[in-house]
């Protein structure tokens, strides 16, 4: 079947340019990030044993999130599971995703509330979960969840919850120590041994503040990543477009006790951070609109124009 | 998907696997003589219709040239765009004759024209249509990502129910003939076929 292969090889083309620009900035984030826990690490060594324990005790607890923030995160935010008998709209469009995405199929939930969002969850393809809320199931047409649905799938497909996980798990780590600071304040010991506490402290905070401005630009290109994803899966950037406009339309026009209930349903921002983190919510930490708009809207103007050999 | 990718998320939307449509022509004719599963003389291919006039140029060169060729042995070429925005490039064998080779070849130069044109990767699957004994309506699609195929039998009447037991006896009948698709998860049903 070799020659089959090379067949089909030589007929490839790009449909879509390249995102180089999004892909530098992405590498320098990570870079920073890296950077920033390489000296962080090396503090912790600096200030010897104590350290020894909090990092043991941050990787159960990232285990932990890995393995387990899964469920809670769907029992906080009422996902329900729903079979294709009872949406069949939906599991259709998944199902057809998949098969050009060449995955296997997530779990499919319905969140019974108004608000339009949508979400994926889980660390690996084969225990991902995606969701849709009502709101959003009722708002769009079936062109504009396919690419909405997409973009939760490309989430799936480039494991955003756990790159999202392990790259915050120095974050984490530093958070902890700070929540735990008072323990190493209890002044039994030399003047040095303070002076090593008091640096550990420091250093905590600094990697905090700094790797939370990281964490949020990392996301943020996870989602441009994602919208682009969903544009090449679905072949369709302005119908994610057209859903994107309906969707913060919706979230900002909504009435006053619409917006209320956005209030007090929004177990996404609610539910404890930890199993926050474990979402990849088409609005959370997200790009402005416009940002997201004018992204896609170079890729549908490349698609348009039918680029065929200006990859670089 | 390697490291590589994850790390900047980035993805491609795979082509399609080594062909093996193929496979069906020889697997029908076994499921005819020993098992009562007779060709209906239709078969469709669905694709992603990219909304732009490269592709629109694309496919309409291809229609003629598939109604062109299969103005030889009379097979009719449609399309139809279904509610998920797919398009369906329907083959109809005449009335009375129908051909399973025929219709292999006529969806094979569809699909080979929309890869040669560069839009590989938007081929969806294929849907090849049999009726059994009982006048039950069966299917064998053909899924190019995965170059694999699987049968697909939906159950009487308007509820979205599958027979899934007819599909594994299926399974076993084409043994040998077919490669079918080893994860059965990925056995993805297509509602509302219009063949």
């Amino acid at each position: 079947m070799s020659f089959c292969d090379n067949h089909c090889m030589a007929h490839r083309r790009q449909t879509f340019g390249k995102d180089s620009g999004l892909q530098a900035r992405m590498a320098l984030t990570l870079f920073l990030l890296g950077l920033l826990y390489v000296v962080f690490v090396g503090v912790l060594f600096l200030a010897g044993a104590g350290a020894g324990l909090i990092v043991v005790v941050a990787v159960v607890l990232l285990l932990g999130q890995l393995f387990g923030s899964d469920k809670l995160a769907m029992a906080a935010m009422g996902l329900k599971e729903v079979s294709p008998d009872e949406e069949p709209e939906l599991h259709g469009i998944i199902d057809r995703l998949c098969v050009q995405a060449d995955l296997p199929k997530p779990r499919v939930c319905v969140i019974e509330t108004n608000v339009p969002n949508a979400c994926a969850l889980g660390r690996s393809q084969k225990s991902a979960t995606v969701a849709a809320t009502r709101g959003i199931l009722q708002m769009l047409s079936p062109a504009e969840l396919e690419g909405v649905m997409a973009h939760e799938l490309t989430h799936v497909i480039n494991r955003d919850v756990m790159v999202m996980t392990l790259a915050s798990f120095f974050a984490s780590l530093a958070a902890l120590i700070l929540q735990f600071a008072f323990f190493f304040g209890g002044g039994y010991g030399g003047e040095e041994e303070e002076r090593e506490i008091m640096l550990v402290i420091l250093a905590s905070i600094v990697v905090y503040a700094v790797s939370f401005v990281l964490l949020r630009t990392l996301s943020r290109y996870r989602e441009f990543a994602a919208d682009r994803g969903s544009a090449v899966l679905t072949g369709r950037p302005s119908a994610l477009s057209s859903a994107l406009i309906k969707i913060s339309g919706a979230i900002e026009q909504a009435p006053s006790q619409d917006l209320r209930r956005v209030e007090g349903s929004s177990a996404f921002f609610i539910i404890p951070p930890r199993a926050k983190k474990s979402l990849m919510n088409i609005f959370a930490d997200h790009p402005p609109l416009e940002q997201r708009l004018a992204a896609l809207e170079r890729l549908e103007s490349q698609l348009q124009g039918g680029l065929t050999a200006t990859n670089a | 998907m390697g490291l590589r990718d994850i790390f900047t998320g980035r993805h491609q939307v795979k082509g399609p696997a080594p062909d093996r449509l193929f496979a069906i022509t020889t697997a029908y004719v076994d499921l005819q003589a020993e098992h009562g599963v007779d060709p209906s003389g239709t078969a469709a291919i669905v694709f992603q219709a990219l909304a732009t006039s490269e592709f629109e140029s694309t496919i309409k060169d291809m229609e003629e040239v598939v109604t062109a060729t299969g103005g030889d042995n009379g097979t009719t070429v449609k399309t139809e765009d279904d509610s998920f925005g797919y398009r369906w490039m329907i083959l109809r064998s005449p009335a009375g004759a129908p051909s399973v080779e025929d219709l292999a070849v006529g969806i094979n130069a569809v699909s080979s024209s929309i890869e040669t044109a560069g839009f590989g990767e938007r081929l969806l699957c294929a849907v090849f249509g049999f009726t059994d004994a009982k006048g039950q309506r069966i299917y064998f699609i053909y899924n190019y990502k995965r170059g694999y195929w699987y049968p697909f039998v939906p159950a009487a009447g308007d509820a979205q129910e599958r027979s899934t037991e007819r599909e594994l006896q299926l399974k076993a009948q084409v043994g040998e003939e077919m490669p079918v698709e080893p994860e059965i998860e990925r056995w993805f049903p297509l509602w509302g076929i219009p063949i």
